[in-house]
């Protein structure tokens, strides 16, 4: 037996561990050296990355606050901040809520939109289909604020800017989101044409088949979808702040809280902001996690199967 | 009654595209028609068209006597096997067969309980009972074929259709579920429409058989009858495995008998076959010989009537042995035939002995020819440039296809641009679409049961 062991032939692995022990290092302590410094790298960037979070989460329970502090640690820990947020003296609530309206609305409105326009465009062959997905996709390389003067222009004339900034923002949000169709489309593209044909001998009208037989089967991205509409509002401020143009009654969140930030306001507001922004994300991060399953399938199944 | 009537029916996609041509064809109630071609030659959109899955382009569609061109397939009464099975992946067994039950509305509308009857009845019969409850990706092939038809049966339909329905089984089910269908067929008793590239299922499933080739109906009618009397070389050579051998040969009239001379042998033709040469009053001249490879016997030694040739390659299957071998009548230029042996006629010295290299000699009755016009040397060109596409072909490779000189040559190119069948593209030649039309017409009719025939009989169904 000890024979066999001795004058067996090393497996090609032995073969090149015995060889990269001749050359002064093994396999194995490559490997870990490499993994070491891969761990230490990941490991900086995210405390780079972090470091804001944790920052402003401590900072919101700060109760002395005389402005911008370098501290990390609160010097005395409490609620205040955030209870300031919802009194009657601040303008928080009133934020919140047109952002909350914001987001519901988008929400509904672009995810129909776009699993129409990705419907349509996936299923049915019309002769300017090709062109108009390359006209959309050129039209999307430029930026949205481009069409800031116009957009305002004819918000002004429907009277939906300043205090009635919320509906003016739910217009152009929605108006524009047929033009994100291409991760749904994607999905859609995966599944089967057979099944629509399949459905539509059985006896479904196209709405039928749309719904009972698409539907169910693209739930990942239709959730992608509503996540993403729903997140996209509650971090807007381009739009949001010249459409209110100045007006704190038409304001989303990230306008308002930005308005906390200016010279004259900050030493009074810096721990309010901080408190706000930990509110703003609740429950972006509340939905995230609630549907994070799906979300990390939709946008993986739509990108690698389409 | 279900009745299905196809009337000049076309379908010309966007580009111009011809993917049926002209499609006549009368389907009786109760009949099971099978469409049978290789890839692309239209059956599967023929099929599509019948369904309303795609625009009829021209002609006229009828299904028990409605005109349905512009319905929706719902509207139809048709149900449909896809080749792919397209099972609703997110239903149960049981919520996909009864899927086409929910949807049915007004005076059909059924109850749940009359669907739990048709589904666990549809579900007994095909035997799937026990997956009711699973959802298709826990299934095998052959059980998702299964629910699939499941689907197709429940519905009360007037033409139940199959696109394929066995392809993507391996071939042991293949024959199971072929069978099985054949015993379906007698249950549900209602008109088929069968699209199949195989031509077993073709002939065993068929009542009757549509050949179709580049979107032309090649022949209509009974598995005996495109096997017996195939219309044309495609039909001859499409239908029967291994393939018909087909080679040159000049058939001769002499009095009132007929013999045929091919690799210098002087071969009687007999039976039914000189007979209907006979009446059919057909004079000397050269055509292409088809005899099928079971109908060729061989001897280890010469004889009267008996070709010499050389085996190239021996193919036992075990029933059978398939022998394809060169003819030794010119060497520059052999003809590979194939022969169709049984092995239970054969010694065990005899199957040793028949490997390559061996020389063999091999012969036919006269009862089993078959006889086709040969392709003229303007439908061989045409066929050629054809299958080119826009690339075309120099005068230089028609000359070598035509077997002539290049100004020869030259002068056919000429004649073929002046009928406009052919256009110059500098230098390079390509078919017109009328020059398409005319090359996808194979010429190289049967002398006897040419698609004369059929296209009157086809006629006549209408």
């Amino acid at each position: 037996m000890a024979d066999n062991n001795t004058n067996r032939k090393p497996t090609p692995m032995e073969a090149l561990e015995a060889e990269n022990q001749k050359n002064g290092m093994g396999l194995k302590a490559r490997r870990r050296i490499g993994n070491a410094v891969s761990y230490v790298v990941l490991i900086l960037i995210s405390i780079v990355w972090l470091a804001p979070f944790v920052f402003l989460i401590f900072q919101s329970f700060e109760v002395s606050s005389t402005g911008w502090s370098s501290r990390v640690w609160p010097k005395q820990w409490g609620f205040d901040n955030y209870v300031y947020l919802f009194s009657a003296n601040a303008n928080f609530n009133r934020w919140y809520f047109n952002t909350f309206i914001i987001a519901l609305f988008c929400c509904i409105g672009q995810t129909l939109m776009q699993i129409a326009m990705a419907y349509v465009l996936s299923r049915f062959r019309f002769k300017m289909r090709k062109p108009l997905m390359n006209f959309m996709l050129i039209l999307g390389m430029f930026p949205g604020f481009l069409t800031m003067i116009i957009l305002y222009t004819v918000l002004k004339d429907l009277g939906m800017t300043g205090a009635n900034a919320v509906p003016g923002l739910i217009l152009v949000s929605i108006a524009s989101s047929g033009m994100g169709y291409y991760v749904i489309k994607g999905f859609f593209d995966t599944v089967s044409k057979s099944l629509d044909e399949a459905a539509m001998i059985d006896g479904a009208t196209r709405a039928q088949v749309f719904i009972k037989v698409i539907l169910p089967l693209t739930k990942p991205i239709i959730i992608y979808a509503i996540l993403t509409s729903f997140m996209a509002p509650w971090g807007d401020f381009i739009f949001a702040s010249y459409i209110a143009f100045g007006n704190p009654n038409g304001y989303n969140v990230a306008v308002g809280l930005y308005e906390w930030l200016g010279t004259e306001q900050i030493s009074y507001h810096y721990t309010h902001f901080c408190a706000g922004g930990v509110v703003v994300s609740i429950p972006v991060i509340v939905l995230f996690l609630m549907l994070q399953r799906y979300y990390v399938e939709g946008v993986t199944g739509g990108a690698v199967k389409g | 009654m279900a009745t299905v009537v196809l009337k000049n029916v076309k379908k010309i996609y966007n580009g111009g595209v011809l993917a049926v041509h002209d499609f006549n064809l009368s389907i009786k109630d109760k009949e099971f028609i099978v469409f049978v071609g290789p890839s692309g030659c239209g059956k599967s959109t023929t099929l599509r068209m019948v369904a309303g899955l795609e625009d009829i382009s021209e002609g006229e569609c009828y299904i028990d006597d409605v005109l349905v061109n512009d319905r929706p397939p719902k509207e139809r009464g048709i149900s449909m096997v896809f080749q792919n099975y397209a099972l609703y992946p997110h239903l149960t067994v049981y919520e996909n067969m009864a899927f086409p039950l929910r949807l049915l509305r007004g005076k059909e509308k059924m109850s749940n309980d009359e669907i739990y009857e048709r589904v666990t009845d549809a579900a007994r019969i095909l035997g799937i009972t026990q997956y009711l409850a699973r959802k298709p990706k826990n299934l095998s092939g052959g059980q998702r074929q299964r629910v699939a038809i499941g689907r197709a049966m429940v519905r009360p339909s007037k033409v139940f259709m199959m696109d394929e329905p066995l392809s993507n089984l391996d071939a042991k089910l293949r024959n199971q579920m072929r069978a099985e269908i054949i015993l379906l067929r007698k249950k549900i008793d209602s008109t088929f429409i069968y699209v199949t590239h195989d031509q077993t299922e073709a002939m065993t499933l068929g009542d009757r058989i549509v050949i179709m080739k580049d979107g032309f109906i090649m022949q209509v009618g009974s598995p005996t009858e495109v096997f017996d009397r195939p219309a044309n070389l495609f039909v001859a050579e499409f239908i029967g495995a291994p393939k018909m051998n087909t080679f040159p040969a000049k058939l001769v009239k002499e009095g009132k008998k007929y013999h045929v001379e091919c690799f210098g042998c002087k071969l009687p033709v007999e039976g039914e076959k000189a007979d209907e040469l006979a009446a059919a009053n057909i004079e000397t001249m050269d055509v292409i010989l088809g005899v099928r490879p079971e109908h060729m016997v061989f001897s280890e030694k010469a004889g009267d009537g008996l070709i010499p040739c050389e085996i190239a390659v021996n193919e036992m299957m075990g029933s059978e042995v398939h022998l394809h071998v060169n003819t030794l009548d010119n060497p520059d230029k052999p003809t590979s035939l194939i022969v169709r042996i049984p092995t239970v006629g054969l010694t065990t010295a005899q199957r040793q002995n028949l490997v390559a290299g061996t020389k063999i000699y091999i012969g036919f009755e006269g009862k089993v020819m078959h006889f086709f016009h040969p392709l003229s040397i303007e439908d061989q060109v045409l066929q050629n440039v054809a299958a080119r596409k826009e690339k075309g072909m120099s005068a230089e490779g028609i000359a070598k296809i035509a077997d002539m000189g290049e100004e020869k040559a030259r002068d056919l190119i000429q004649e073929l641009i002046a009928k406009e069948l052919l256009a110059d593209h500098k230098g390079r030649y390509v078919v017109t679409p009328a020059g398409k039309v005319e090359a996808e017409k194979i010429k190289d009719t049967n002398l006897l049961y040419g698609p004369g025939e059929e296209a009157a009989a086809s006629q006549a169904n209408i």
